[in-house]
């Protein structure tokens, strides 16, 4: 119990941290006095002001949100399928979020700044429901990441069909969003994200007990009174609602859902809340840093979050893989 | 020689303030952000090119251009840098920038003013606007005009020759060609070349080989960017079977003076339509030669 109570505050200062470091790090050189007094209220100037209340600050607490967010769904999904591959991004939530992208970019051309969002959340509700059609047809769970990934492909060859009629430069920009950015966020975005972010928290930790219940196979599960079906189906469209909403606004985030919940597995444990909580904290960091990385790394540009998060969650999939080879 | 040393510091108080009035005047013109480098040559040609404060990548002509701080590129603008430079206008390009980064921008109280040329007569239209914008109206009008001049002066002179067939190629990999409502048609249009995928449904569609080996192309025109490592465009002495290739009648302009839309873009206009003349020249003396 004192371990684990001195790992949970140990992940909370380093959220703390990460969130004071994001506030630090951007193109516009900003000290780190000026960053605490603007925290404090009383900026040196306006610029400082706008640069640290306009920009920074939003983008840490999205960044913050976000990945806890992606996190917790591929904890959710992993343990309620038993599956240590799944993850939000195989169910064909971001192939349909660039479907509902592409249409919005390439057939209303400007003010996207509302509708963008909108056409990607609903994007990739569409991919989750016919993901979800699809395993209530088959009624086999080790059937549901297949289903997912031939969603993926289907609605990204009718993305790219779009998009070779489309006019060039809307073309790129489909694209690049789709590889996932901070830079575009607001603090509106962030209200939203955390909202369903906390009703999605509230909701896994009232049903945590039977989530565990999970873990031991369908039938221990049944005979312990869950009905396995509905608290799937109910977990499932929780996480669908919380990578769709977390895509809408930031793009296309990959592998922060499969490599955190394998990390917190490792230092925290495996049943629902602590794994829960423990996502929560090293998603949410992790993600402010990997923000900071895209705005600092190249003197006059930003890269693309996703092309991070995608390299180091690759690296990290062949060191489990590895990892697991050598434990057998 | 007290008089000589008077008259001297009276020059020196003249020119000092007559220096001092010239300072004033240039930092009293608006700063600006230029947000793609076809603006960016634009404000040069009308002379605000000292005016601008930031750009984005690939800006680098002419030479002085270079030195303007990046704020990003066309996909992505670091909103930070353009609060830290406090720019009085931001000229973007409507279809070649982030159109949620100048949302936001726009949403933090900057101006933004949109370039988005057609036609050289929009080029002329657009620099008149900017000589107003900048303070530079009469040498933007008079810039404007003499473009428009030049243009005309360019389509009377072609405008009755016999038209060849020329194969643009936008890109090599995949082949990739223009057609209506693309930037380059016009070069081709006023230079009396017919490009036979004018009526695609594209403005940039990507053609087969096949299609182009059914097809009589006279002369094949190859933009390479000076930006290009490679220089490298699609390699046509593989299909000798083409008349141009066979002729060896290809020719290759400057891409980044055709596709980006300023004064330049006219010279490099003047230069094709005389490169496309010599082509025609030497098929009619070819033709001539044969039936002789």
């Amino acid at each position: 119990m004192n371990k684990l109570l001195f790992m949970l505050s140990s992940l909370l200062l380093l959220t703390f941290i990460s969130a004071i470091a994001g506030l630090h790090f951007g193109p516009a050189d900003i000290s780190s006095n000026q960053v605490l007094q603007c925290i404090l209220g009383s900026c040196e100037n306006q610029i400082n002001q706008m640069v640290i209340w306009q920009v920074r600050v939003p983008r840490v607490l999205v960044a913050l949100v976000a990945g806890m967010g992606l996190a917790i769904a591929g904890a959710i999904l992993q343990n309620t399928t038993r599956n240590p591959l799944a993850d939000p991004y195989l169910f064909g939530i971001v192939s349909g979020a660039g479907l509902g992208a592409t249409i919005a970019t390439l057939s209303l051309g400007d003010n996207l700044s509302i509708a963008l969002p909108l056409a990607a959340f609903l994007g990739a509700l569409f991919a989750i429901t016919i993901v979800l059609l699809i395993a209530k047809v088959l009624q086999r769970i080790e059937q549901l990441l297949l289903a997912g990934v031939a969603v993926s492909f289907m609605l990204g060859s009718a993305t790219q069909f779009i998009l070779y009629f489309g006019e060039p430069f809307a073309t790129n920009r489909v694209i690049f969003w789709l590889m996932g950015s901070l830079s575009r966020v607001e603090m509106n975005n962030f209200y939203v994200i955390a909202s369903v972010l906390l009703i999605s928290i509230i909701i896994i930790i009232a049903l945590h007990r039977h989530i565990d219940a999970l873990l031991l196979g369908d039938e221990s599960a049944a005979s312990l009174g869950v009905n396995v079906d509905k608290l799937r189906l109910l977990m499932l469209a929780l996480c669908a609602a919380l990578t769709a909403t977390i895509v809408a606004y930031c793009g296309g985030i990959g592998f922060v859902g499969l490599m955190v919940p394998h990390i917190v597995r490792q230092i925290i444990g495996v049943t629902t809340l602590k794994l829960v909580i423990g996502s929560a904290l090293i998603g949410g960091s992790f993600l402010i840093w990997v923000d900071i990385i895209a705005r600092s790394a190249l003197p006059n540009a930003e890269i693309p979050i996703g092309i991070i998060t995608s390299a180091l969650g690759s690296i990290f999939f062949l060191f489990i893989m590895i990892r697991t080879r050598n434990t057998n | 020689m007290t008089k000589i040393i008077k008259t001297l510091l009276a020059l020196s108080f003249i020119s000092l303030s007559v220096f001092s009035t010239f300072t004033n005047a240039t930092t009293d013109k608006p700063t600006i952000i230029a947000l793609s480098p076809h603006i960016v040559e634009m404000l040069y040609d009308i002379g605000a090119g000292e005016q601008i404060i930031g750009t984005t990548s690939f800006a680098d002509y002419p030479e002085q251009a270079k030195s303007i701080p990046v704020i990003g590129n066309y996909l992505r603008l670091q909103i930070e840098k353009v609060i830290t430079l406090q720019p009085d206008y931001i000229i973007a390009w409507k279809s070649g920038n982030p159109s949620d980064d100048l949302a936001r921008l726009e949403q933090l109280g900057f101006t933004i003013l949109y370039s988005q040329p057609n036609s050289f007569a929009d080029i002329a239209k657009e620099m008149r606007e900017f000589g107003q914008l900048t303070g530079h109206k009469t040498q933007a009008d008079k810039k404007a005009q003499q473009l428009l001049n030049e243009l005309e002066k360019i389509t009377s002179q072609y405008q009755n020759k016999t038209a060849i067939t020329a194969f643009y190629e936008l890109w090599a990999r995949p082949l990739t060609t223009v057609a209506q409502g693309s930037w380059p048609q016009q070069f081709l249009n006023i230079c009396q070349a017919k490009n036979p995928f004018e009526q695609a449904d594209l403005p940039y569609p990507q053609i087969n080989i096949e299609k182009i080996l059914l097809t009589p192309v006279q002369v094949i025109i190859q933009p390479l960017s000076v930006n290009q490592t490679d220089r490298e465009g699609f390699n046509w002495q593989d299909w000798p079977i083409i008349p141009a290739v066979a002729n060896q009648q290809i020719i290759q302009p400057n891409a980044d003076a055709m596709h980006r839309m300023s004064m330049r873009s006219l010279k490099e206009l003047k230069k094709l339509c005389v490169s496309i003349d010599e082509t025609r020249q030497w098929l009619h003396k070819k033709n001539a030669l044969i039936e002789h």
